[in-house]
């Protein structure tokens, strides 16, 4: 218990100054003297009988904040074990250490702007890399792990087939729903099919298929390639001669170029599939119907349309995943975050790019499409 | 085996049974550290050390034995006793612990902003007054991610010592560092002991540490005690295994 008096220019302190003590005692003290009119304050610890750091910061504090009043302040009678403790605890000069400057407005927007540069360079290494070890592994299997894409290829899209497969199913059902409510009162209910089949196609079948990949395969890239950033697995790598892009990578890139466009096309039909069964069960339109519509509006090109889409989602999640990934420098905590921010960016630039591919395939193939 | 009576017991584990998934990894472990000493735990890789500390802090349980800190059981003390009883104990994990998210004053400041009232203006002198001590005030606002292993293992020591714990836990706290560094931490360790009066228990395999550190000494093989004394006794022990292990380690 600490015990505090003010008599005349001297505040006595007895007792244990310790840190339960310490922030009353500030308070009680602060109080005490501003009420004095005294210039200069003696500090007496000779009553004292112990003191931790949190009192010696106390002591030290009320130090400064005297002498930031134009005030002095004096320490007398400091026993020898207060004296050992001040020794060892005392700030130098009796300061805190102040926090670091921040940064101006213009410094911000500059260091935005270079860090953005920097960020433009290394994906664009990243995406030239790619490219060209994944076009060299064609000829060349050296630096790739053995039976790497098979398995990368069963992780990311074996596994991916049921979930695409339901989604999908529900997605063409739901749009089918939604579309026969309307088409129905104007005696056009066979003209779901046709809605439904462009749609899935063209649009729905590789943005959905991209979306679940960027969720499921895009954040697996990021964490792994991290994780091993994090655990200098990529440094071992770099230290064996081997190109983490090249061994990591790029039989993820394979894999992904693959099984995404092949789900795009299961996603299409099971969508299709969806569909019917609102055509069958709510419109009346009886199975063969329904496909034969489906086969007369569907062309060619629109199986291409979807196909080059789910191509360039497929690659886009692949290095988006992979730039986060190989960025993480921090611990397990940089992980988590880099992981998310993958997920986030991947289907941020799988619907700008889906967005960009829909003007470029409206204006190059005509009004018409 | 020499005791100074003199010495007040602040660690006392008797008949220390322990283990996880029904395999028994500790087998009647019997450890005394005295207040004021450096207490090492040596021994070979695997041998129990690691788990016979993390039973000293209460990770986790024994399925038989008692563990004595500051002469109180912590086998069969409630959670809210067992905290406040924490607030006097320091650990030092191997690879520091420190949070990756935030910064290295940010991280030592944690116990005093969980544990006490003291307001930030104090929190702020404390957290500089104990990286100073162990020379860490020039990375004040980095990151730990862009501290060397030696720096974070420092910077952890910081935020061990910040209740100034008049017991302090450390594992292995040459693992990853050169021998300059490793040497560096063990003065440091050695400067708590002396300026603070700090009582340490230190689980390390490093022998040139063991003789820079240690007082007394427990020498554990397969999750027994195969010696307990001062290290001068431990390196005439006669026991073959204990020679070897200085001889070779």
């Amino acid at each position: 218990m600490l015990k505090i008096t003010l008599t005349g220019d001297t505040l006595g302190l007895t007792g244990v100054l310790s840190r339960e003590e310490a922030a009353r005692a500030l308070i009680d003290i602060r109080s005490r003297i501003a009420a004095s009119a005294a210039e200069k304050v003696r500090i007496d610890l000779s009553g004292l009988e112990r003191i931790d750091s949190a009192g010696v910061a106390m002591i030290d504090q009320l130090r400064q904040e005297l002498r930031d009043r134009g005030r002095d302040a004096e320490l007398t009678g400091v026993p020898a074990q207060v004296s050992e403790a001040l020794r060892l605890f005392a700030s130098p000069g009796g300061t805190a250490a102040a926090a670091p400057a921040r940064e101006g407005f213009f410094y911000r927007i500059g260091d935005g702007a270079v860090k953005a540069a920097r960020t433009a360079r290394t994906m664009l290494y990243l995406i030239a890399d790619t490219l060209y070890f994944a076009a060299a592994g064609l000829f060349n299997r050296r630096g790739i792990r053995k039976g790497e894409f098979i398995n990368q290829s069963i992780l990311i899209g074996v596994n991916a087939l049921p979930i695409v497969a339901l989604i999908s199913f529900l997605l063409g059902f739901i749009l089918a729903l939604q579309s026969a409510a309307q088409l129905r009162q104007f005696g056009a209910a066979i003209y779901v099919a046709d809605l439904i089949a462009i749609a899935m196609t063209r649009e729905m079948g590789p943005l959905i298929t991209a979306i679940l990949f960027a969720g499921r395969s895009g954040s697996a890239i990021a964490a792994e390639l991290a994780t091993m950033g994090v655990t200098e697995e990529t440094d071992a790598l770099r230290s064996m001669g081997l190109n983490p892009t090249r061994y990591v990578l790029v039989p993820k890139f394979y894999a992904i170029t693959l099984t995404m466009p092949l789900l795009t096309v299961l996603s299409i039909i099971i969508g299709i599939l969806g569909a019917m069964v609102i055509g069958y069960s709510y419109l009346g339109i009886g199975p063969r119907p329904f496909y034969q519509e489906v086969m007369t509006v569907l062309f060619f090109r629109d199986i291409m349309t979807g196909l080059v889409k789910s191509v360039v989602f497929a690659w886009i999640i692949a290095l988006v995943g992979a730039y986060y990934g190989f960025s993480a420098r921090g611990g397990s905590e940089d992980v988590g975050r880099v992981t998310t921010a993958a997920v986030v960016a991947s289907i941020f630039w799988v619907i700008l790019a889906d967005s960009l591919l829909g003007l470029i395939f409206y204006f190059g193939q005509g009004l018409e499409y | 085996m020499e005791q100074e009576p003199k010495k007040r017991e602040i660690v006392k584990v008797t008949g220390l049974h322990a283990g996880y998934d029904g395999e028994e990894i500790l087998h009647d472990v019997s450890l005394t550290a005295f207040a004021g000493d450096v207490t090492v735990i040596l021994g070979a890789s695997g041998c129990g050390k690691t788990t016979l500390l993390k039973h000293l802090i209460r990770l986790y349980m024994p399925t038989r034995g008692t563990i004595e800190l500051f002469g109180r059981d912590i086998t069969n003390m409630d959670e809210p006793e067992f905290d406040e009883l924490l607030q006097q104990v320091g650990v030092l994990f191997q690879n520091g612990a420190l949070l990756n998210s935030i910064n290295v004053a940010e991280n030592v400041a944690i116990p005093l902003e969980q544990h006490t009232t003291l307001p930030p203006e104090l929190i702020a002198r404390l957290v500089h007054t104990k990286l100073r001590l162990v020379e860490m005030e020039q990375a004040l606002s980095k990151l730990p991610a862009e501290l060397s292993g030696g720096m974070r293992k420092r910077a952890a020591l910081a935020r061990a010592i910040i209740l100034d714990p008049p017991l302090l836990f450390c594992d292995e706290p040459s693992a990853g560092l050169d021998p300059t560094t490793s040497a560096g931490l063990d003065y440091l360790l050695l400067k708590l002991r002396d300026e603070l009066g700090m009582s340490m228990v230190i689980v390390t395999h490093v022998v040139a540490s063991i003789k820079r550190i240690a007082d007394r000494c427990l020498f554990m093989d397969q999750g027994e005690v195969l010696f307990a004394g001062t290290l001068k006794e431990a390196e005439s022990s006669g026991i073959e295994k204990i020679e070897r292990f200085f001889r070779e380690g």
